[in-house]
């Protein structure tokens, strides 16, 4: 399998606080990583910087034959159009928008409009008869899958899971696994931040993170 | 397609919110408009007022003066202005534009009434009143040029002769004389109480001036405008009645002249503070509500939206309310201007169509000087947005 | 606690504590200038009427009827009555003294001359600067000047009691040797009573009425000359007014005694008339109606709309300052949901963020007040010629304004969000 993520001693500092101290590792495309760590152990700074949500102080995180930290404004924006989908703990869905107006969104941004694939993608996650209810209207799971719906979107080479199930109860975050697990088996390579082991337990492998730093590799 | 769906929802969002923004933007056009409004028709409107000072305009034969041997009692005497030629009135009448608020020739003689000298002024008996608006009247006033039985007195003649409307006056010069019936007493405020006012006929026929080529002494003529365009309208006569000398009466144009320069100068720069105040009210609500969409801007730039797209779309937001709120407020703003009008004028106010373009174009304006914060996130990586922080 | 409160608030947050802060000072400095020049428009406004010229006329009581045309008495100086100089010093003893800007006696008197193409014509005897005694031992300078301000000189004027002349303009322009600056000119008495005298011609005058065919000299040579020493015929005043409204208008002996008071102590033109008449009797005042209606509607016009504007100003400072109240309050939603999750009632909360508003709105009122002062001394001198200086009282006003303004904007949104459960609130919904 080819290597989809290469991360090679990746720093980043937020003024005086190390939140990543050289981390190194890579990512085999097809692959499901679960990145775990206590609070403050640069989890999330991880995801947002393979993500193109924020850049490297040092290091290289290669995605996709692409080095993120050496990207200007531009090419984040259409790296993070083309090749990441995102899901995030808060769901972080626009308001005002229906479900299907989410995922149209991600698709006018990435290039043009489909509605009929939008609705699929939202059949796909189990909404077809709330595709046009707003975030509001939606229970917190179901806000989530519109979530995975819109990250998968674009067909991402990368899909960046930020505690998705932080914010969800038991019975949702079953859905919502079940969803990843059935994206894994079609052959998408995710990167989730998960505290919870049993949640870790269900990837390839896992991450641990301590203080900026691999702790430990499985 | 999207864009116009994405603008739709976004408008249709925060509906409160939004009605406050709109509110804000609405309020502002509307002062913002009907101020510009006053502020154009201010002009027009103060000029009218100051006729009420009379003739701003003398036609006479000026500098090419006479001697007039006969020092009693002739039209001539004391050096006072020659005769002219009434024929010059209908040359002036030729030329007379709606601005011409009144006109009048005059012909003055010294007159005895009972042995005593009183001053009788021929004119047009019909033009007077609108001459002279702050005139009282008790009695009628004439409303013919030709009528040759009636007069108007002034208040001291009509106290001297104890004279009432209704009473008879008789005038005599030089052996010829004249009976008329009093129509109304004049109480003029000025030296128009001292004298006694006939259509010009009557003092022509005194004066034996009368005839085809009957004679005056000068005509005056009260015209509404500013400065620049009263000397205009002067220089026009002047130039095509070369033998006359057309003057404006300076007490009254530099007087307008300084006040209405002071009047405007000083509406104006109210107007310019409040501008500016409701510029920046509208600025502050529209930068409040543009970094409400802060949280949406870190979230679309997440999904790779890139900045210029979704500046975009926010900045239509805003110019649509900019916009919308400009446009209502110009309605609003006219119907404020008509009140104002009504209440400082007493007339109603005149809308400059123009005054539409420039506050919607002021308001979109404002509107996208407030979003222009947004800008500034352009800068900010989205993870920091996203925050929330 | 409570000040601890309210102390940390702002030394923690100043950044964003500046706007609320800027928009109370730009606000109230607005108010502050607008307030300042719509109170003292109608002084300004009045004293610039006065460019019009004299607003009163004073002639005598029982007189004949003066054959005047365009200004110029044309009477024989034996017919009619006469004034006395002397008395015109009581003018600056009535109760509006200070209103009196000016007055200007006239005399005039038909003359011969000699020497010239032009044989008659008329001597306009009356002042240029004259110091007038009054009572209170002081003098006063009054003239053309104030009370004539349209007319013009090419030269200068004749100075007080010399044998000097200004010739009108139409008049010089009838034989422009004879009345040259510098020439002396002869002039008899018409009836031949008087011996002739010389005076020398210093300048040209301008003035758009019949004075433009006469000659105009100081009043002193014209009483001489016609024999009636320190009289004159006529006089102009020019008097600071309050435009006219329907206390004014009415009759002083049907006024109750408080009426009387209030019609008495205020600066109409009738009340003035009525003044002068009781200081110097035997005369008859009466408003030049012309100017007087004139300067009184546009006045009482440019008052209305002035306090319009000045309304509108306050509407806008009031919206602005109330505007970013609001958002300083909606940006402070979570905090208001943590107070009231451990425990504050909504009573507390209000509380504490109105204080910390009035504080806001005092100190921007304060430096509003100072900067609107700055504006309206700017703006008085940009459009009047001498700067408006703000009265002291304003202060409250405007100190009352900005607090009324920042709390009308503070506690609306406050009481919305007092009314929300905190858990929403700080859920970030």
């Amino acid at each position: 399998m080819a290597t989809l993520v290469q991360i090679e001693n990746l720093r980043k500092e937020f003024g005086n606080v190390r939140a990543l101290d050289g981390v190194t590792f890579s990512v085999e495309s097809g692959e499901w990583i679960a990145i775990m760590g206590p609070s403050g152990s640069g989890k999330t700074t991880l995801i947002n910087i393979l993500g193109g949500l924020d850049t490297p102080t040092s290091g290289q995180a290669v995605v996709d034959g692409t080095d993120v930290a050496r990207l200007d404004e531009a090419g984040l924006t259409r790296f993070r159009a083309e090749k990441i989908g995102f899901v995030f703990q808060q769901f972080h869905l626009v308001q005002y928008l229906t479900a299907l107006e989410n995922v149209m969104l991600a698709q006018y941004f990435h290039s043009t409009t489909d509605e009929g694939e939008a609705r699929v993608a939202l059949e796909r996650v189990g909404l077809a008869d709330r595709i046009d209810h707003l975030p509001s209207e939606l229970s917190g799971g179901e806000q989530q899958r519109v979530a995975v719906a819109r990250a998968l979107i674009n067909q991402p080479k990368l899909i960046l899971a930020d505690e998705p199930t932080g914010n969800l109860d038991e019975a949702n975050e079953q859905i919502v696994l079940r969803l990843f697990r059935e994206l894994h088996t079609e052959g998408h390579t995710i990167l989730m931040v998960t505290h919870a082991h049993s949640i870790g337990e269900l990837a390839d492998r896992r991450i641990d993170l301590a203080h900026g730093r691999l702790a430990h590799k499985v | 397609m999207m864009f116009g769906r994405l603008l739709w929802k976004m408008l249709r969002s925060n509906r409160g919110r939004l009605a406050v923004a709109l509110v804000a933007v609405t309020s502002g056009a509307a002062v913002i408009s009907a101020l510009l409004n006053l502020q154009f028709d201010i002009e027009r409107k103060l000029t009218r007022e100051f006729r009420t000072l009379g003739a701003n305009l003398v036609i006479s034969r000026g500098n090419a003066l006479q001697a007039n041997g006969d020092s009693s009692a002739t039209p001539g005497a004391f050096g006072s202005p020659t005769l002219m030629d009434q024929s010059v009135l209908g040359q002036i009448e030729r030329m007379r534009t709606p601005d011409v608020v009144a006109e009048a020739p005059f012909l003055y003689v010294v007159a005895r009434a009972a042995d005593t000298p009183v001053v009788v002024a021929g004119t047009w008996l019909d033009q007077i009143s609108k001459l002279d608006p702050t005139w009282k009247l008790g009695g009628e006033w004439i409303t013919s040029r030709e009528d040759e039985a009636q007069c108007l007195v002034g208040r001291s003649v009509a106290q001297q002769f104890n004279l009432a409307p209704g009473g008879q006056i008789e005038l005599g010069y030089l052996g010829r004389t004249a009976k008329l019936r009093v129509a109304g007493v004049i109480d003029a405020g000025g030296t128009e109480d001292n004298q006694v006012f006939v259509n010009l006929p009557v003092a022509q026929s005194l004066a034996n001036l009368r005839g085809p080529e009957g004679q005056i002494q000068f005509v005056q003529l009260s015209v509404n405008g500013t400065a620049t365009s009263i000397s205009n309208y002067a220089e026009k006569l002047a130039s095509s009645l070369p033998a006359y000398d057309v003057r404006p009466i300076r007490q009254v144009t530099e007087a307008e002249g300084n006040l209405l320069a002071h009047t405007r100068l000083l509406i104006l720069s109210m107007v310019l503070l409040i501008l500016l105040l409701t510029a920046l009210c509208v600025l502050a609500t529209m930068a409040a509500l543009a970094m409400e969409r802060r949280a949406d801007v870190g979230l679309m730039k997440a999904l790779g939206g890139s900045m210029s797209r979704i500046l975009e779309l926010f900045l239509a937001e805003v110019s649509v309310l900019g916009a919308a709120g400009g446009l209502i407020g110009c309605v609003v703003g006219v119907a404020l201007a008509e009140w104002m009008g009504r209440r400082v004028f007493g007339t109603s106010i005149t809308p400059r169509w123009d005054v539409f373009p420039l506050t919607i174009a002021m308001m979109v304006g404002v509107a996208l000087a407030g979003a222009l914060p947004l800008r500034f996130l352009g800068k900010i990586r989205p993870a920091v947005i996203l925050r929330g922080k | 606690m409570f000040a601890r409160i309210v102390g940390q608030s702002f030394a923690r947050n100043p950044r964003r504590k500046m706007l609320t802060v800027a928009a109370l000072v730009v606000g109230m400095a607005v108010a502050t200038a607008t307030l300042t020049i719509a109170l003292e428009v109608g002084d300004r406004m009045a004293r610039e009427f006065r460019s019009l010229g004299a607003n009163l006329l004073v002639t005598p009581q029982s007189d004949t009827l003066p054959l005047e045309i365009g200004g110029v008495d044309y009477r024989p100086v034996d017919e009619g009555a006469y004034l006395q100089e002397s008395e015109l010093g009581k003018l600056k003893t009535i109760f509006w003294r200070h209103n009196i800007l000016g007055f200007t006696p006239f005399l005039d008197v038909p003359t011969q001359l000699a020497g010239s193409r032009v044989t008659d014509t008329t001597l306009i005897g009356t002042w240029y600067e004259h110091d007038v005694p009054v009572p209170d031992g002081t003098t006063f300078k009054t003239g053309l000047g104030t009370t004539h301000p349209s007319w013009r000189i090419r030269g200068r004027w004749f100075r007080d009691g010399a044998n000097e002349a200004v010739v009108g303009m139409t008049l010089a322009a009838r034989d422009p040797e004879a009345f040259a600056i510098g020439k002396k000119i002869q002039v008899t008495h018409s009836d031949g009573v008087s011996s002739a005298a010389s005076l020398e011609v210093t300048g040209i005058a301008s003035t758009g009425g019949a004075e433009d065919n006469a000659i105009l000299v100081p009043l002193s040579f014209v009483q001489a000359y016609s024999g009636h020493h320190g009289q004159f015929r006529q006089l102009y005043v020019s008097a600071l007014t309050k435009p006219a409204d329907a206390l004014a208008d009415r009759d002083p002996k049907s006024l109750t005694s408080a009426e009387y008071d209030r019609w008495f102590c205020s600066p109409y033109i009738s009340s003035i008339s009525y003044q002068i008449e009781q200081v110097i009797p035997g005369i008859d005042v009466r408003a030049i109606r012309r100017v007087a209606e004139t300067e009184g509607r546009i006045l009482s016009r440019v008052s209305t709309l002035l306090w319009i504007v000045t309304l509108a100003a306050l509407i806008a400072a009031g919206l602005a300052v109330a505007a970013t109240s609001a958002a300083a309050v909606l940006e402070r939603r979570i905090e208001i949901g943590v107070m009231k999750a451990i425990g504050a009632t909504n009573t507390a909360v209000t509380a504490l963020f109105l204080t910390e508003h009035l504080t806001l709105a005092l100190i921007g009122g304060a430096i509003g007040f100072l900067f609107g002062a700055g504006l309206a001394r700017f703006l008085g001198a940009s459009v009047f010629g001498t700067p408006a200086s703000p009265r002291i009282i304003l202060l409250p006003v405007v100190l009352g304004l900005a607090a009324l303004v920042a709390l009308i904007g503070g506690l609306i949104p406050l009481r919305r969000a007092a009314r929300f459960d905190p858990a929403p609130i700080l859920r970030g919904e």
